[in-house]
């Protein structure tokens, strides 16, 4: 391209994913925030400046307090859970048999299937009076549990299907990981005959530690903005206790067409995931280790 | 050699497929071009179909028999004539429906005519999504006979005194019974009348291990007992809840007081509805209310399970009373004057008394004309099935649903204060009403 100076260069070669990055991302971003600043229907051709009004509706509300209380809690618990038991999967199944190999067919396979899928089998498996679950802890002298239908364990229950949901892909993650620390290193800590914990400790965590951030990161952006199973197994229900940032945002956008309100919620959202992002990566990048 | 063989199969196989799609291709393919050109048309929002056909889209809500009754009567529309092409399309649910609706006006794509959510005829009018249909019911009296339309079915057509819709597929809830286990309980079937009926009905299905009903938290099950105990959910002026009152909380009480004694059941959650059909056609609850929509689907249901099934009114407290429901035809606001009157004209087909007839047999919506029950058609059918008839008689008792702008939004306060009455043993029904009425005041008064 010689009629381009040479300083120009980088900037016209970004700039075609830089347009479409404007259009579809930032674009949209600005005009959700500038609509968080009003009232309006979508329909109605004025809308109504109200300022900060949606977000003093909003923050005053119990059920959007509620709703923030939620979200924190599932994805802290989502996240915990469908890492921590991950490792442990990982270092498990970090072998080569068939039998390992199945095991690790089995456990990725929810992955693959669609979430809508995935919500009815479990209203259905979760059903207080016919279902499964009910069935078998009814063996061992359990229960009957009322799952989704109780305000105490519906939230629970939701993680249960996103731990089920997502373990496949974080153990699958983290067998790569593990595959990628060189032998050698694990060679020399067996000659330094290293008990295994201090070989856990010292090599493999600190080798894997990328990899847990990746699927931290994934893991929690990914329950924030938790919906399908929410609208399809809930509806927010009972009595809130299942209504999370997301599912509120459609709530107001889409059934009662409060575009301003829902924006406002919308940049809250934006604002926490962008922070943990953020917090994540400055505080996590210091102790995370990459080799060579 | 053998392999040449094969070879040559295949080849004249192939050859033979080939020639299969170019002939069919030939003898359809002017139908399946101008079917796309239709629906571009249509797609554009501007039906200026091919030639000087006028091409209108209508969307609609529900599968089964009730997008079967639909499908057919646009079927007979559009054979009806040929200035006018209608294209049929299915949206899910009335909630799905709605929001498809407002993101298509907003982008400037809406259908022409569509399902409209009854109480959901205020929010639209207001917003200016709606051809308001005055005038052209006015110039069209003779034809259209708006006066023939059951007058308990006209609250929710007129906004600020406007006409926007023409009732469709219209229902109320009614009371299904199973009169075998009625009958086995020692109780009259032609019971329960009252609220205080359905209460000894109660105990003695009790003593039998079964439930008398289960009953999902449903607002317009909700808004019924409160008309039957005399009240209002809004004030007439729609400024203020009134669903605080003591005809409002009487209802959650009475629920709270049965659930708690063990005499109903009431399922929570998204599948409540669900859970309380099957219950019901597994006989382990012996009365159910549901849609009158649901009276083709019920007597399936019973023939299968071998029980009897009978309808009546829904209980009545200080007297009866339920709120109407279903959807109403609307036309949509952006259009050529041109659309305009193709969509009235689709309009007044699918509001005749021969298609009324036609969906309240298939489905069993409400006859909405008077004049459709004079016919022998519609009286033969009641002679055999009497099911069909309760809800059009309950019709004497019905009020409209409010239809306030917030009233989406309020539901949701409401249901919630029920739910919490019932699960929560520390909350007393009136206070989870009282505080869901301070914030539907707040929503109310902008």
């Amino acid at each position: 391209m010689p009629m381009v100076p040479k300083r120009l260069k980088p900037y016209a070669m970004i700039a075609p994913a830089l347009a479409v990055f404007s259009l579809f991302y930032l674009y949209p971003i600005g005009y959700m925030i500038h609509l968080s600043f009003h009232e309006w229907n979508f329909i109605s051709p004025e809308k109504t400046y109200v300022g900060l009004g949606n977000y003093r509706e909003m923050l005053t509300d119990d059920v959007f307090l509620q709703v923030l209380r939620n979200s924190a809690l599932y994805t802290v618990m989502t996240v915990l859970l469908a890492t921590g038991t991950a490792l442990p999967l990982a270092l498990w199944l970090n072998r080569k048999s068939g039998f390992h190999a199945f095991v690790q067919g089995a456990i990725f396979s929810p992955h693959i299937i669609s979430l809508v899928s995935v919500s009815l089998l479990w209203s259905w498996l979760m059903d207080p009076e016919y279902g499964l679950l009910n069935g078998l802890l009814h063996w061992f002298g359990i229960g009957p549990l009322k799952w989704l239908n109780d305000p105490g364990t519906a939230l629970l229950s939701l993680v249960i299907v996103a731990v089920w949901k997502n373990l496949g892909y974080n153990t699958i993650v983290f067998i790569a990981g593990l595959q990628s620390i060189p032998p050698e290193l694990l060679e020399a800590a067996a000659l330094d005959r290293s008990k295994p914990w201090t070989t856990f400790r010292r090599i493999i965590l600190p080798m894997l530690s990328p990899t847990l951030f990746f699927l931290v990161i994934i893991n929690l952006i990914g329950s924030f903005q938790v919906f399908e199973t929410i609208a399809i197994m809930t509806q927010g229900g009972p009595v809130h206790s299942t209504n999370t940032l997301v599912y509120y945002i459609y709530e107001y956008g889409f059934r009662y067409f409060k575009i301003g309100h829902a924006s406002a919620a919308g940049v809250i959202l934006l604002v926490i995931v962008g922070t943990l992002t953020l917090g994540y990566f400055r505080l996590l990048s210091r102790r995370v280790h990459y080799y060579g | 050699m053998i392999r040449k063989g094969t070879f040559m199969l295949v080849a004249a196989c192939l050859a033979a497929a080939l020639a299969a799609c170019g002939g069919g291709g030939g003898g359809e393919g002017g139908e399946d071009a101008s079917a796309a050109e239709a629906k571009n048309a249509g797609g554009a929002g501007t039906g200026s179909g091919r030639g000087d056909k006028i091409v209108i889209r209508y969307w609609y809500a529900f599968g089964g028999k009730i997008e079967e009754a639909k499908r057919e009567l646009v079927r007979r529309f559009n054979e009806s004539q040929d200035r006018i092409e209608v294209i049929a399309e299915h949206q899910g649910n009335y909630e799905d429906l709605h929001a498809k609706v407002q993101a298509a006006f907003a982008a400037g794509n809406a259908p022409a005519v569509t399902d409209l959510e009854i109480a959901s005829t205020g929010l639209f009018a207001r917003s200016g999504m709606l051809t308001e249909l005055t005038p052209y019911a006015d110039r069209d009296a003779e034809e259209l006979k708006l006066e023939d339309f059951h007058p308990g079915l006209m609250g929710n057509a007129y906004v600020d005194g406007k006409l926007y819709g023409l009732p469709f597929m219209r229902s109320t809830p009614i009371l299904y019974k199973n009169v075998t286990m009625l009958k086995e309980a020692g109780l009259d079937p032609e019971g329960p009348r009252t609220w205080q009926e359905l209460e000894q009905y109660a105990r003695a299905l009790k003593e039998r291990g079964k439930y008398a009903m289960t009953l999902p938290i449903d607002i317009w099950f909700y808004e019924a007992l409160v008309f039957q105990s005399g009240g209002r959910i809004l004030s007439e002026d729609g400024r203020k809840a009134l669903f605080n009152s003591p005809e409002g909380v009487e209802p959650v009480a009475f629920w709270k007081r049965l659930a708690e004694e063990g005499l109903i059941k009431i399922p929570i959650g998204d599948e409540a509805g669900a859970a309380a059909d099957k219950d019901w056609a597994n006989q382990i609850s012996a009365l159910r209310f549901a849609s009158t929509a649901n009276v083709s689907a019920a007597i399936e249901i019973a023939e299968g399970n071998g029980f009897e099934l009978a309808t009546s009114f829904m209980p009545a407290n200080r007297q009866y009373g339920v709120p109407t429901g279903g959807c109403q035809l609307v036309i949509t606001s952006k259009l050529s004057d041109e659309e305009k009157e193709a969509a009235w004209e689709f309009l007044k087909f699918m509001t005749t008394t021969e298609s009324t007839i036609f969906q309240h047999r298939h489905v069993g919506y409400l006859p909405t004309r008077l004049s459709a029950l004079e016919t022998d058609e519609l009286q033969a059918h009641f002679e055999r099935y009497p099911q069909y008839k309760v809800a059009f008689e309950q019709l004497a008792y019905a009020q409209p649903r409010p239809m306030e702008n917030a009233y989406p939004e309020i539901t949701m306060l409401i249901r919630n204060a029920i739910e919490k009455a019932i699960l929560d043993p520390d909350v007393t029904p009136q206070e989870a009403m009282d505080e869901a009425a301070a914030k539907a005041d707040k929503l109310l008064a902008k």
